[in-house]
């Protein structure tokens, strides 16, 4: 998950060390905007060659929650 | 005859003894750097979004002119320096999503502009970023079956006319540019293309409104607070569309050319974004010294993009000598193409000023 978490951190800029699976999306540090869930799209196409869909990531709250839709996605 | 194969990426087709003979494009003068955009959205949200689609710079035409113009100059200089007569073309292409009107076919328009007689063919075809590849495709086809023995091809756009400047998923990103390439008879050539289309994207990139059906009051969430006249992308969507089809393309255009990878001397992506073609080239496993990207300096210039890098980073390699080219085109519609040939050296290679 390492590589995923720096990708993330670089997405929302912040430092690494604040990156977890609580992270919140909508926190105030975060924009959880087009350009950030694209960018996450192409990170996990990276990470587990896996392609998640812009509306679901659009529904994410959490970190968690997107690595509940790479899971799904493995699995399909 | 030969039958073409279709795989889910597209039809597979061969077309011989037609090649490109030249390439102009015409750029308009205004050039708009990205501080032009930070009095409507800020600096830093100019940063940001410069910062994924990788655009310093673009250029973009004034009122009066229209793609029809950049694609007339491009034209008028591309048959001087090939010494082609006006009454030596037998048919016109034009490619756009910016035509003059909506009726008449501008190719009709350009074929009066240019001289050209009135025994020539002249249709507009409707396609945006995949449209260089089926340009070529269209006008070599017409060389092989003896239709025309010269083709024009104007593929360009002024995409700045359709944006909306409040709308900071697109305001920033498009630049205008038209281009015309001409094709000749070749006996010894040859090109492969991949040619696909998934109407059921058809709504992800799109002017809503203007034509003769009102996409605007079809209840789509996405395009209530967007101005229905002005282009709409969603750009998750076509970003998910683009890493599904383009490796494959990618892939089943560099298999089917019977040419591997390494036997190619350039990769011309169509400019989406840089984040995008930078992305593209990973997944392909192409090396990047053989992806060319000119997007900074001219934005996403629609159909002429391919084009574009032809006459911009592959200017001189192309005046002096020939290269096996990957040509990749994807986008509005969905549609997509890939053609793999040969091109060079170019008696004209050349970006001119409007």
């Amino acid at each position: 998950m390492s590589e995923f978490f720096e990708g993330m951190a670089e997405i929302f800029e912040v430092d690494v060390s604040k990156i977890s699976s609580e992270f919140e999306l909508h926190s105030g540090e975060a924009a959880w905007d087009s350009l950030a869930i694209v960018s996450t799209i192409a990170l996990a196409d990276d990470c587990f060659n896996v392609m998640l869909e812009g509306k679901a990531l659009g529904d994410c709250q959490t970190i968690a929650d997107i690595e509940k839709l790479i899971a799904q996605a493995k699995k399909a | 005859m030969m039958t073409a194969q279709s795989t889910s990426v597209g039809r597979h087709i061969k077309v011989t003894g037609a090649g490109i003979a030249g390439v102009v494009s015409c750029l308009p003068e205004r050039q708009v750097t990205n501080a032009h955009f930070e009095a409507q959205f800020g600096e830093s949200a100019v940063s940001d979004v410069v910062k994924m689609i990788g655009i310093k710079n673009r250029y973009w035409t004034d009122e009066k002119t229209s793609t029809r113009d950049l694609c007339l100059k491009a034209g008028q200089r591309l048959l001087t320096q090939l010494d082609w007569l006006p009454a030596s073309v037998d048919a016109l292409i034009f490619v756009t999503q910016t035509p003059d009107y909506r009726l008449p076919a501008t190719a009709c328009a350009l074929q009066a502009d240019l001289g050209l007689t009135s025994a020539c063919i002249a249709f507009d075809v409707n396609l945006g970023c995949s449209g260089y590849p089926y340009a070529l495709w269209l006008g070599m086809t017409m060389v092989q079956t003896g239709a025309a023995r010269r083709v024009l091809l104007a593929v360009g756009d002024t995409i700045s006319k359709i944006v909306d400047p409040t709308d900071r998923s697109t305001a920033l990103l498009f630049g205008d540019a038209g281009t015309v390439t001409a094709i000749e008879q070749a006996s010894a050539q040859s090109a492969s293309f991949v040619l696909g289309t998934d109407g059921r994207g058809a709504c992800n990139l799109i002017v809503p409104k203007g034509a003769f059906k009102d996409h605007s009051q079809s209840g789509d969430p996405r395009l209530l607070d967007k101005a229905s006249d002005c282009l709409y992308m969603d750009g998750g969507e076509i970003f998910n569309f683009t890493l599904k089809a383009v490796p494959a393309l990618v892939n089943e255009t560099i298999e089917f050319s019977g040419i591997a990878a390494d036997g190619h001397d350039g990769f011309l992506f169509h400019q989406a974004n840089m984040f995008m073609l930078k992305h593209l080239t990973k997944k392909a496993k192409l090396p990047t010294e053989k992806v060319p990207i000119n997007i900074d300096q001219y934005g996403n210039t629609s159909c002429a993009s391919i084009p574009l890098l032809m006459t911009t980073c592959l200017q001189n390699q192309l005046r002096n000598a020939s290269m096996q080219l990957g040509l990749f085109g994807f986008g509005v519609g969905y549609s997509w193409a890939g053609a793999s040939l040969s091109v060079g050296p170019l008696k004209c290679v050349e970006t001119i000023k409007c």
